[in-house]
């Protein structure tokens, strides 16, 4: 097509100079492509020989060496296709400005395509370079055309679309590359796409400008080639992000419907949250009246002006006379205890309804020293003026009833129970004190314990701190209404059940089996088991 | 299944041995004067075959040595010049292409019987699977059938080559160029279309 308008050019006629100005407005605008792919062939292909398809014409080109001149007059190109004839091709140079290089090039009209193509180079005869190749292994399009780009009316989103370059045969061969960027940023995304000319940007920025680029190349199948030059850049704008008004309200409305739910909640309940949240310190000022309002803390002045109470007064006694009755009991034998118990027990049920005390089997022996009476009726007012002592006593008799309880006779459990009532009761009879009436009810539990101790000898190891005037195994046995210090009974009754091998519960059932036992013995004194 | 595709030496658990398979069965299975197949105008179709065909002549193009043989093949020509091609009629296309696959899959039938290394025969097993799936293409499309008569001298469309890789390479490029533009143009796949 060059070689044909310089011949053209040298026509005079208006027509052909008509003719003229059309061709060379041809080979400018074919030029234009052919100047850009010779240029970027340039850079990219490594064969000396590089060769191209546009439309249906192979051209080939090389490069020409620098110190060299006049050059078309020493390079002679052939090919021949299928290793047949040779032919020869007219070579024509051409000077690129872009990268300062002359080329060298020769075209071949209408090439057969599917065929082995062998080309050569020669200059002043002498083969320069030769080279191999397939014309559809190396078509360069031309670029994408039509390029549009339009917003898609969605969030992100952008529709791109275009037309293929113009080439039969070829529109389902092809693959195309888009570029898209932010106007003004360098960093673009590639996003390739087969056949088909139209594609959906997706995942872009709201309310943004976009510049657009797309090239084309044969998909690799039936043709093969170079990628075509990018497009000339397309701008499109994403639509700005719209939220939906009715969404807002809504979210404000069930945010609202929370927060009063929420508040509804915490006040019908402030009560119980509060308490977790930040609960009370328990303070003891209920059990002491008045000692943080009225003396302001000060224990020793309220102690002393609490008249009416029992702790200042229990706790001497039960730290002074207690312990040393335990230690008595330990004197006492175990052997003859139980069968003189039981033997006892029925003839002198009367007799022995003035002795208050029940004791261990371990106090046989000293039932049979007579307790100074005296000294017990001192001691039975001093317990009935404590009732704190009673209690504590009554504790102590529970843990010997639970001793008792191990070994004694079951079935005479009840009657002891009631046996030992009775002489607790003519015992404060006979003293004449209603006083001591009230403490009937502790002597006789005092009496249950004493008749369930008949191995409880250890019990008596158990108040240690029970200071008691050595004065008999009886009086031993009074002061177990003591402080109750030792209210840690689980060590006895748990070495008896240990030792006995049974496991009960040693709550109500009170036993006596010492008392019947006690009563002909020392008629008049408290025994202490 | 499985007598079938020892019989025809086609392995069915490759994709393309099945499909192999699965179009011979169709065409058994066809009564005599049934319906016609479901044309196949689907280009990738063809493609997955020409994909294979560059398998093969890349492999072999790098066996020059090991894979030569003494005898000659005669191979259609694989030249396409478009004016030329657009200037004949369908039946012409199709006679040229139908005659081309004949005699490829001559050429490359007779390789079979050589003792060849496994990677070469398992090509030349794909190879004769794809032409006969290639068939069913074109029967599919109702192109006819044509076989050429066997000529003493040389026939025009037809070349000779030497060796193996050259063979693959004319199979390639006959896929890629006749056989691809004239299922492109089929008459049936563009009767819709005005």
């Amino acid at each position: 097509m060059y070689l044909l308008c310089k011949w053209m050019t040298k026509m005079r006629s208006n027509r052909l100079k008509i003719v003229f100005m059309l061709c060379l407005a041809f080979v400018t605008t074919g030029g234009q492509h052919f100047e850009s792919k010779v240029a970027q062939l340039l850079q990219d292909e490594t064969e000396h020989i590089k060769c191209f398809v546009e439309g249906k014409d192979l051209t080939c080109f090389w490069e020409e060496e620098e110190e060299r001149n006049h050059i078309h007059d020493q390079y002679t190109f052939t090919y021949s296709y299928e290793k047949k004839n040779k032919m020869a091709c007219a070579v024509s140079s051409l000077y690129l400005l872009a990268s300062n290089k002359t080329i060298l090039f020769c075209k071949l009209p209408k090439t057969p395509f599917f065929t082995t193509l062998d080309v050569q180079v020669l200059r002043d005869g002498r083969m320069l370079y030769t080279r191999s190749l397939n014309a559809e292994n190396v078509l360069f399009l031309d670029p994408p055309r039509n390029l549009t780009v339009m917003s898609s009316g969605k969030e992100g989103q952008l529709n791109v679309s275009w037309l293929p370059p113009l080439l039969k045969y070829m529109d389902d061969s092809m693959i195309y590359e888009v570029r898209y960027a932010v106007d003004g940023s360098n960093m673009g995304k590639v996003e390739v796409i087969k056949v088909s000319t139209r594609l959906v940007l997706l995942g872009l920025q709201s309310n943004t400008r976009y510049k657009v680029w797309v090239r084309v190349k044969p998909d690799g199948v039936a043709y093969k080639g170079y990628w075509s030059a990018w497009t000339e850049p397309v701008f499109g704008v994403t639509p700005p992000s719209d939220v939906d008004p009715l969404i807002v309200l809504l979210v404000i409305f069930i945010g609202l419907i929370l927060c009063l739910l929420s508040l509804t909640v915490i006040l019908s309940h402030h009560k119980f949250l509060l308490k977790k949240l930040w609960p009370d310190i328990p303070t003891p000022e209920h059990k002491f009246p008045g000692l943080f309002t009225v003396y302001k803390g000060d224990f020793k002045e309220w102690m002393s002006h609490n008249n009416g109470s029992m702790w200042g007064r229990s706790v001497p006694v039960y730290t002074e006379e207690l312990p040393s009755p335990l230690e008595v009991l330990s004197e006492v034998s175990l052997t003859s205890h139980g069968t003189s118990q039981r033997e006892e027990r029925k003839p002198v049920e009367e007799d022995e309804e003035k002795e208050s005390e029940r004791s261990d089997s371990g106090l046989t022996d000293r039932w049979r020293d007579p307790p100074h009476a005296h000294w017990l009726m001192e001691q039975l007012r001093a317990l009935q003026e404590n009732p704190e002592s009673r209690s504590q006593s009554s504790l102590l008799q529970s843990h010997d009833t639970y001793v008792t309880l191990n070994q004694g006779d079951n079935e005479q459990q009840v009657d002891d129970v009631f046996e030992e009532t009775l002489p607790l009761q003519t015992l404060f009879t006979t003293a004449g004190t209603s006083s001591l009436g009230t403490s009937h009810s502790d002597l006789g539990s005092l009496q249950q314990s004493s008749g369930s101790g008949r191995l409880s000898s250890q019990s008596s190891f158990e108040y240690p701190n029970h200071t008691w005037p050595p004065k008999g195994p009886g009086y031993a046995y009074m002061a177990v209404a003591d402080s109750g210090v030792s209210m840690d009974y689980s060590p006895m009754s748990s070495s008896r059940i240990a030792e006995l091998g049974k496991h009960r519960m040693y709550t109500n059932d009170y036993k006596n089996e010492i008392f019947p036992h006690k009563w002909p013995l020392s008629g008049q004194y408290i025994k202490s088991g | 299944m499985g007598w079938l595709s020892s019989v025809f030496c086609v392995n069915p658990l490759t994709r393309k041995g099945l499909f192999a398979l699965l179009l011979m069965v169709l065409e058994w299975t066809r009564p005599g004067l049934s319906s016609p197949l479901r044309p196949i105008c689907d280009l990738r179709v063809l493609d997955h075959f020409i994909k294979e065909a560059w398998d093969a002549e890349a492999a072999l193009r790098a066996c020059k040595d090991a894979c030569s043989i003494a005898t000659n093949f005669t191979v259609p020509l694989t030249r396409v010049d478009f004016d030329v091609w657009e200037a004949m009629n369908i039946e012409e296309q199709a006679q040229e292409v139908q005659s081309g696959i004949h005699v490829l899959n001559e050429a490359i039938s007779s390789l079979q019987a050589s003792n060849q290394t496994d990677v070469l025969q398992s090509h030349i097993d794909a190879s004769i699977n794809n032409i006969a799936s290639i068939r069913q293409v074109l029967r599919s499309l109702s192109i006819p059938e044509y076989v050429p008569p066997t000529s003493d001298g040389e026939d025009k469309e037809m070349q000779k080559v030497s060796s193996i890789s050259e063979l693959f390479q004319v199979h390639i490029n006959f896929l890629r160029g006749k056989v691809r533009l004239l299922l492109a143009n089929a008459p049936v796949c563009h009767q819709g279309v005005s």
